[in-house]
């Protein structure tokens, strides 16, 4: 089984293919911001290094946030386009998952937090298991002050990693003590090598089905100075 | 593949549009035979903001591009293998929305490995007409004219175009999608503004034309403001009179510069384009104007002129076959103008 994965959540961009034997070939870019040009490129990259042909793959896995509105969404396009030609199914997964996935620590409780800009960020907690990891509970979105709250309610050993939890370091860490990880986006080749798995599990699902994560309502206020061009 | 890619009239064009409010998908064979075209509307997704709402946009495209593409598809009764290339709208449009479709128009001529080729809007429009006359002939004047756009373009060959004059402040759809609100005739105001004007007088009030005498540019910001002038200090006169004689007022000016442009380029006729290009005092007052000067006029049935996949595959057949198709890592270029459309070929 090959899982072509892509990750355009935050301001990272990764595509990866992996097979049970491993990740077979991976680009990540975390400059630029590019996400809609770099992705179908990275994409015939990852083909043409690891001489895979897109009709080998077997199932696409993608981020499917919270993260960036824009940035998540050319990646989810770009994958359930991709899903619907090919015909194959697809394993969704938040960024916050993807995250967590990819901390290797036993113990600690693992915090994901995604900077959701505006002053808020997107978390959960998950704990490492046989299987990943589970969550605890649901992906919520607030300011960072809710997230200490959370985290003292909780009050365990714990490890916050995510581009949120760097932007906001010294906050986090001076409301609550707990390690700052390294990580700061969402690894293609971790979702990738995640979506292997549970391809073989049979955890996938068809195209349609797959919808964004956004836990943000759309900014619906109508400022028509900076309306943009109608036609 | 690309490099001996003939495109014929037997060449399958998947048409993909997503700049602003509408999703929409078509299978258009040979550059104008238009075999299926499925659009849709976020109109009303829209219609309690009174406007177009960006981020609103962007989330109902990701949702319905896929449904609206295997539509397309569907109904054109053929198989995707058919299919040679992949046209889809590179800008002027939203960002966001913009996005979607260009990255789903480029993940499907991946996976198909067909060439992926980037549309320009505007010029999508021009070739709505091409789609009902292909024996149209060159130089032709393009009044186009929708929510974002007021231009007038001399049209001088597939691809060549010259920007003869355009709006200064509002678009004419925004003048009635204002004019509409302000009314409270309902969005979207073109056609709100329409069926209003159809039991009103277009003689009741004699509303500014704008530059009138000056060049081939328009002015639309003042004659909003007159409406509300006028509808202030005479609050009894009914809006169905004040709807057909603001939309006089426009298809005046619209009409007058169009004739004026076609006299000055010596064009063959008027082609129009554009969500307004709907109106039907405009394309009365435009077809009566062409009569006369006896030139062509050329007006795409009305769901032609709207935002549709068709024109996308059209210019997109017709760019294929001048310029080849467009690389894989372009994006969206949000103030794409017309003119020096700035697609990166390759
Ligand atoms: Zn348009």
């Amino acid at each position: 089984m090959i899982v072509l994965g892509i990750e355009s959540a935050t301001e990272s961009v990764g595509v990866s293919l992996a097979s049970s034997d491993g990740v077979l070939a991976s680009v990540e870019i975390s400059r630029g911001r590019r996400h809609a040009e770099s992705i179908v490129p990275c994409v015939q990259f990852v083909c043409e290094r690891a001489e895979i042909e897109l009709a080998e793959v077997g199932a696409i896995a993608v981020d499917v946030g919270p993260g960036l509105f824009t940035g998540m969404r050319v990646g989810i396009a770009t994958a359930k386009s991709l899903a619907m030609a090919l015909g194959i199914p697809m394993v969704p997964m938040t960024s916050l998952e993807v995250l967590a996935i990819g901390q290797s620590t036993a113990d600690e409780i693992i915090v994901p937090v995604v900077d959701a800009r505006k002053s808020e960020v997107f978390w959960a907690m998950y704990r490492r298991s046989e299987q990943g990891v589970d969550q605890l509970n649901q992906p919520t979105v607030g300011p960072v002050d809710d997230l200490i709250s959370d985290l003292m309610a909780r009050d365990q050993p714990t490890v916050c990693i995510g581009d949120g939890a760097h932007r906001y370091r010294d906050d986090i860490t001076t409301g609550f003590s707990c390690v700052i990880g390294d990580a700061r986006h969402p690894s293609a080749a971790d979702l990738a090598s995640e979506g292997v798995r549970r391809a073989i599990r049979d955890e996938t699902v068809e195209e349609r089905f797959v919808e964004p994560v956004y836990l943000r309502q759309p900014d619906a206020q109508i400022n028509w100075s900076t309306r943009q061009v109608r036609s | 593949m690309t490099s001996q890619f003939v495109v014929g009239q037997d060449t399958v064009i998947l048409g993909i549009e997503t700049s602003c409010d509408e999703t929409a998908a078509a299978i258009v064979m040979g550059g104008n035979d238009v075999v299926s075209s499925v659009v849709s509307s976020q109109i009303d997704v829209h219609a309690e903001f009174g406007g177009v709402v960006p981020e609103v946009a962007s989330r109902a495209h990701l949702e319905s591009i896929n449904p609206v593409v295997r539509r397309a598809i569907d109904e054109a009764g053929i198989d995707e293998r058919r299919i040679d290339a992949i046209a889809c709208t590179v800008g002027p449009g939203l960002i966001g929305a913009l996005l979607v479709g260009v990255s789903s128009a480029k993940a499907l001529a991946l996976a198909w490995d067909v060439p992926f080729v980037g549309v320009n809007h505007l010029e999508a429009h021009l070739y709505a007409s091409f789609l009902e006359d292909p024996t149209l002939e060159f130089p032709l004047v393009v009044l186009l004219v929708s929510g974002g756009h007021t231009m007038l373009i001399e049209m001088q060959d597939h691809g060549e175009y010259r920007l003869l004059g355009r709006t200064i402040d509002d678009a004419a759809g925004e003048a009635f999608d204002k004019v509409a609100r302000y009314l409270d005739l309902g969005y979207p105001g073109g056609p709100a503004i329409d069926r209003a004007a159809n039991d009103g007088n277009p003689e009741a009030v004699k509303f500014p034309r704008a530059m009138m005498d000056d060049g081939l540019n328009f002015s639309f910001s003042g004659l909003k403001t007159a409406v509300v002038n006028f509808v202030r200090k005479n609050p009894t006169v009914d809006s169905v009179d004040i709807a057909a004689s603001f939309q006089q007022a426009v298809s005046d000016v619209l009409v007058h510069k169009a004739m004026k442009a076609a006299r000055e380029v010596g064009a063959t006729g008027v082609v129009l384009g554009g969500g307004v290009a709907a109106n039907s005092r405009l394309r009365a007052d435009l077809q009566a104007a062409c009569a006369a000067d006896g030139i062509g006029a050329f007006l795409p049935g009305r769901e032609m002129c709207t935002d549709n996949a068709a024109m996308i595959a059209a210019a997109g057949w017709h760019r294929l076959r001048a310029l080849g198709p467009s690389r894989l890592d372009i994006g969206a270029f949000p103030s794409m103008p017309l003119v020096e459309a700035g697609i990166a070929d390759g």
